[in-house]
């Protein structure tokens, strides 16, 4: 298995020559005093190093040797425990959690490349701070001001960790008919009872306690999704002085075996009268949850593309090494049996496939990173207004896009390898079966779909698209005469109007007939993600063209490089996505659940 | 893990209403005996098998995997069983010479067979499945004595094959092997070298194992025109024919690996062992090439019943699981919730599984069909011509159906949502299983340089035109039906841009080389959209004909037209993208610098 090592140039390449990071983060109130440009290097700087040498060393042993479960404790992965005493350490569970509370308050752009390098190099691993960071943040928007002083300051510090408890046997996508049940005790709290399955790092030996935030239902709620209420129950109770009490009635049944992520358990909890309190008001437990889910939703995303860097990475090394085969231009390799792989233009077509969605993907989070910043920090109402319709719209896109081509991305980087990359000892085929469940939770990329194309599409006629549509038309017009990126304005013109028609063409046909909202969705968000894409790509082809010039690295032509790459042989398949959408639902609808087969 | 169900009404429909197997049966010698009567008794026991015996090991095989001990590969529990079973039934014997105690059946029914076993257990399957190709290299190419010494025992299943050629240091390149083979004074070869990724390279399933095994003797010339194969046996068969002394060839370990696990992936170790030279010394690649074309379309099968399997197991989650309510209000008012087939994006899972599962069966059998022709015809002229298209479909089968494959493996894992990650449902195993698909056999890249390289433009684009002048001619036929115009006129529209981009990359390559491997992929993944739009057509034609002249059977036509339609309307305008990257040229390819990849 190859190292992992951080990409650190394209983030500080994103940061400052793309995005603006510093300049927005000094415009920001919230912002400008916790980061400046020499911490977030240094932050970058220290995260490559934790990832690199703490986190991407234990990634196979984790695979291989997976959690235990014995009497309802769970014991992680050798190595794991202390990785994960060094990461809270560190202070990176709480890089962006409020300093009021013990966080370090940093803005998600940088927060994001960081999140990366530890997925990249360990996504079992991983998947643990990413979870309490999303409980503290549910608890932050909605837990009394009580409950955070006693939570928040200890799950920010990695001393006890976070976990979500939404999914049961029966309900995951249609959280509306969760039988687990909340009943109020005399002293304000509630005995929760129920089964939740799925439960990611809901039991496990590295932290003191686990904080589970639980979805459930109040004995007079109405049905549906309108009747969830949210709950915090501790695996340990917590005293009045902060010190651990009693232990809860909660308790891990059984781990499940799962396809990948071995080295992170994932728990069916029995809660048998466990003692929980209230988070919000009542029956608002599915809104609270919506609150942080934009950012676990990234999150997920970002999952994806550290695995494509990490198979990128692999599948290059492998490529320049191997030897197999003459180019047909001749030998390159004179003196060896025969040339390395990375002559063959096929080899060189999945390399580039994989780098441009790499680099693509990395672009995409930062940029709904920034409106998420924005949406967040952002004193000016219309401003914020702007960037949470941005950030609605994006979200979707960035988990589903970005997770549907990373897997794409690391079933090519196994392709690379041949018959080893079928190998286990190589490390690519981990990176599949790792890579394949962030098409699955925090809403299926199916959901997230729907979810783009009925709630934030459809559902306000084109509002937030038009943000997006606006905001990529003013590039287009600023940038009309610009040499650097002539030969791109014109197909990236022609996407956005191709996504802006196929937007358009979907309202109307939904109206009148609700199935073709469903009928669209998938190809939907995926030419949406290409659009998006293609405007990132020029604005990278852009920021590189004058570098380029004298560039002795190569770093600002490889871009130059990739970019035509995504444009010659990507960027086509949004013309097919687009005619598989225009023509419509009936081909799917028209069939008898018999005729199926 | 999905219960395997054969389906053996779309089998039907592929074998007697699209590709009139009776009368093909009918004009190939050995065909004869295959009357429906009996091909139909076949099939229906080769289900039961399939669907009782193999099905059930499928899940137990993955988790149990095959282990070594002491130097010997144990296979999963119920597989020796099952194998004894497979022998009882002359499954292994069914296509082979009637002299040398096969049964001399039409190879396309054994396809059928392979797809079931495949569909049902495909590590299971590839103990068998290997032994064809040992066995056919040796059936053409040994000398009578080997014939004699070997195929009636791997014929009867008593006996089983391997093919040993991938080295840890070259797999796509045989040419720079380094196993070596030393002439005895007996007129026998010692094969030293070590193979790697041997599947069914030692288990206990048989009483011998027949090592088919690339090496170079002392004064063999450079590159792959110094590979020799020579047959080398686990156990020496004595004077009697009975295994004998243990030959010098060990297992070394085997490999741990994504999926497959209940077939034993073997590092082999021959270490003087005794081997015997087959045909003529330095023409190993080419009589290794002799059977490629059907040993490929062999694997393609696996793309097929990923999608199958996975369709199977997805459908019936999909009718029993709810969640939310339909768009259009509750169809199912009296649950919590609907069952998810109802949701059109579910659909659009299902369907695409379907599409390719069923169209990968009509795109299999309709390339067995060939292999009888160009391995039976009495009609030499038939035979070539056959040969040829065979040889123009046959990576695009393998190299498309098993991309295909893994892509519906997916859909159908994505089905069951966050159970579908759990490997007591199963579904991820097919995935994982699916995946070794488009590696081995030549990856999906060496099939693809295989049909735009040495099947497209060195024939000038004429094994294209074999097929696309049947497309032209289905397209003439059916011009005139309005019925089916949805699906004709896209097609002759795909039909005639084929030659076109191929006449461009054509032309391309003759400036530029690299051109070849810049457009092979995308061109690869391009003809199979076409190959399976005709196909598609083709069956859409069947159905219609059938609705328009009465039948009972109208659900089954009808959905067959739907698919159809789905088929055109949603899958096919894929091909457009790949179009367009393949005739973007190789430049965006080549021009980055090999130490611009990364930073």
């Amino acid at each position: 298995m190859a190292e992992y090592k951080a990409p650190l140039q394209d983030m500080r390449f994103l940061l400052n020559e793309i995005f603006d990071a510093p300049g927005q983060w000094a415009s920001l109130p919230g912002l400008s005093e916790s980061v400046d440009p020499e911490t977030a290097d240094a932050i970058l700087e220290e995260a490559g190093k934790i990832a690199a040498g703490t986190l991407a060393p234990i990634n196979q042993s984790g695979d291989e040797q997976g959690c235990q479960w014995k009497d309802g404790e769970v014991t992680t992965p050798d190595g794991f425990k202390e990785a994960y005493q060094t990461f809270a350490e560190g202070g990176w569970v709480g890089l962006g959690g409020d300093p009021n509370y013990g966080g370090m308050g940093m803005p998600k752009s940088l927060v994001g490349q960081v999140e990366e390098m530890m997925q990249g190099a360990n996504m079992a691993f991983g998947l643990c701070p990413m979870l309490t960071a999303g409980a503290c943040l549910a608890l932050h928007a909605h837990g009394s001001e009580e409950l955070k002083e006693k939570y928040l300051p200890r799950m920010y510090d990695g001393t006890w960790s976070g976990a979500m408890d939404l999914t049961e046997p029966h309900a995951g996508t249609d959280l509306g008919i969760i039988r687990t049940k909340a009943k109020p005790n005399d002293d304000g709290s509630y005995s929760i009872s129920g089964t939740k399955i799925f439960i990611t790092w809901g039991e496990h030996d590295m932290a003191e306690n686990i904080i589970h935030l639980v979805l459930a239902k109040l004995p007079d709620a109405p049905a549906g999704p309108k009747g969830i209420s949210l709950f915090l129950v501790p695996k340990y109770e917590v005293n009045e002085d902060g010190s651990l009490g009693a232990r809860n009635n909660l308790s891990c049944g059984s781990l499940e075996e799962k396809m990948g992520i071995h080295g992170s358990a994932t728990c069916v909890m029995n809660y048998d009268d466990a003692r929980g309190f209230l988070v919000g008001e009542p029956n608002k437990g599915l809104m609270a949850m919506f609150t942080m889910m934009n950012y676990e939703r990234l999150g997920v995303g970002i999952q994806g593309v550290g695995a494509a860097e990490a198979s990128y990475q692999h599948a290059l090394a492998y490529a320049r090494e191997r030897i197999q085969s003459r180019s047909p231009n001749g030998p390159q390799a004179p003196e060896k049996q025969a040339d390395p792989i990375i002559v063959h233009p096929d080899v060189r077509r999945m390399l580039l496939k994989m780098k441009a969605h790499t680099e693509g993907s990395r672009a995409f989070i930062t940029y709904v990173a920034q409106w998420l910043d924005q949406a967040k920090f952002a004193e000016d109402p219309e401003a914020k207004e702007k960037a949470d319709g941005m950030v609605a719209l994006l979200t979707p896109v960035a988990k589903a896009f970005l997770t549907d081509r990373a897997l794409d991305t690391c079933v090519i980087g196994q392709q690379v390898y041949g018959g080893h990359g079928y190998i286990r000892e190589w490390g690519q085929e981990q990176l599949v079966r790792d890579t394949r469940i962030t098409q699955i939770y925090e809403g299926t990329n199916g959901i997230q779909a729907m979810d783009l194309m009925g709630r934030k599409v459809v559902g306000n006629g084109g509002k937030f698209f038009e943000l997006f549509a606006n905001d990529v038309a003013d590039y287009i017009n600023a940038n009309q005469d610009e040499p650097a990126v002539a030969e791109y304005i014109q197909p990236l013109a022609a996407a956005l109007e191709r996504l802006s028609d196929v937007t358009e063409s979907v309202i109307k046909a939904s109206d009148g007939n609700p199935a073709e909202i469903g009928a669209a969705a998938v190809d939907y968000l995926d030419l949406f993600g290409l659009t998006a894409e293609a405007f990132l790509w020029v604005r990278m082809v852009q920021a590189a063209a004058p570098r380029a010039e004298n560039d002795t690295s190569g770093f600002y032509t490889g871009k130059l490089k990739t970019a035509r790459f995504f444009f010659d042989r990507i960027l086509p398949q949004s013309v097919a996505l687009a005619e598989s959408i225009r023509n419509g639902g009936d081909s799917m609808m028209a069939f008898d659940e018999a005729e199926f087969g | 893990m999905p219960q395997y169900k054969a389906p053996l009404r779309d089998i039907q429909f592929v074998m007697n209403e699209l590709l009139d197997t009776e009368t093909h049966y009918q004009q190939i010698p050995g065909g004869e005996e295959a009357t429906p009567d009996m091909v139909n008794a076949i099939i229906q026991e080769g289900a039961k098998f399939c669907e009782q015996v193999l099905s059930p090991l499928n899940q137990t095989g993955d988790q149990q995997g095959c282990t070594l001990e002491n130097g010997e590969v144990k296979t999963p529990t119920g597989f020796k069983e099952a194998y004894k079973q497979y022998i009882e039934g002359g499954w292994p014997s069914m296509t082979a010479d009637e002299e040398l105690g096969g049964q001399g059946l039409p190879g396309s029914l054994s396809m059928v067979m392979s797809e079931m076993v495949g569909t049902a257990n495909w590590s299971f399957g590839m103990y068998p499945g290997l032994s064809h190709g040992c066995l056919n290299t040796l059936e053409a190419h040994g000398s009578e004595e080997q014939k004699q010494t070997y195929l009636p025992k791997m014929i009867s299943g008593e006996w089983t094959g391997t093919m040993c050629l991938t080295e840890s240091h070259c797999g796509s390149d045989l040419g720079i092997m380094r196993s070596k083979a030393e002439p005895n004074s007996d007129g026998s070869y010692s094969i030293t070298g070590e193979k790697i990724f041997i599947s069914a390279g030692d288990h206990d399933m048989s009483d011998n194992i027949i090592h088919l095994v690339l090496a170079k003797l002392p004064d063999a010339p450079k590159g792959t025109k110094g590979i020799s194969v020579f047959v080398v046996p686990k156990f020496i068969p004595d004077e009697n024919g009975n295994p004998g002394e243990r030959n010098s060839v060990s297992v070394g370990s085997i490999e741990h690996k994504m999926g497959i696990h209940g077939n034993a992936t073997c590092v082999l170790n021959f270490d003087g062992a005794k081997g015997f030279l087959i045909g003529e010394p330095h023409k190993g690649l080419s009589y290794m090439f002799t059977f490629m074309n059907i040993a490929r379309i062999g694997t393609a099968i696996q793309g097929l019943g990923s999608a199958e399997l996975a369709f199977q197991g997805s459908l019936e989650y999909a009718k029993d699981r709810q969640a939310m309510r339909s768009l259009s209000g509750a169809k199912n008012p009296d649950g919590p919730a609907d069952p998810i087939i109802v949701h059109p994006d579910v659909r659009r899972m299902l369907m695409t599984q379907k599409a390719l599962a069923e169209g990968g069966r009509a795109m299999i059998y309709y390339a067995a069909q060939q292999a009888d022709i160009a391995t039976r015809s009495r009609d030499e002229n038939a035979r070539k011509e056959a040969d040829e298209l065979l040889g123009f479909l046959t990576p695009i089968a393998k190299a498309f159906l098993t991309e295909t494959g893994v892509d519906a493996a997916n859909q159908g894992m994505q089905i069951l949502g966050g159970h579908g990650y759990i490997s007591e449902w199963g579904m991820e195993q097919i995935v994982r299983d699916a995946r070794i698909g488009t590696i081995y056999e030549g990856t999906t890249g060496i099939q693809a340089l295989d049909l735009l390289g040495r099947k497209v433009l060195m024939t000038q684009g004429e094994s294209l035109k074999r097929f696309t002048k049947k497309v032209h001619l289905f397209c003439k036929e059916h011009g005139d039906n309005k019925q089916l115009a949805e699906f004709i006129e896209p097609l002759a529209a795909f039909n005639k841009e084929w030659g076109d981009l191929t006449m461009k990359l054509g032309s391309a390559a003759m400036k530029d080389r690299e051109e070849v491997g810049a457009a092979s992929y995308d061109y690869l993944m391009y003809s199979g959209y076409g190959v399976l739009a005709y196909l598609w057509a083709e069956m859409a034609e069947v159905a219609q004909r059938k609705l328009e002249e009465g039948t009972t059977e109208e659900a089954f036509y009808t959905a067959k037209l739907q698919t159809a339609r789905f088929y055109f309307q949603r899958m096919l305008p894929r091909a457009k993208a790949h179009a367009d990257a393949m005739v973007s040229g190789a430049d965006n390819l080549m021009d980055m610098q090999e130490e611009h990849f990364a930073f």
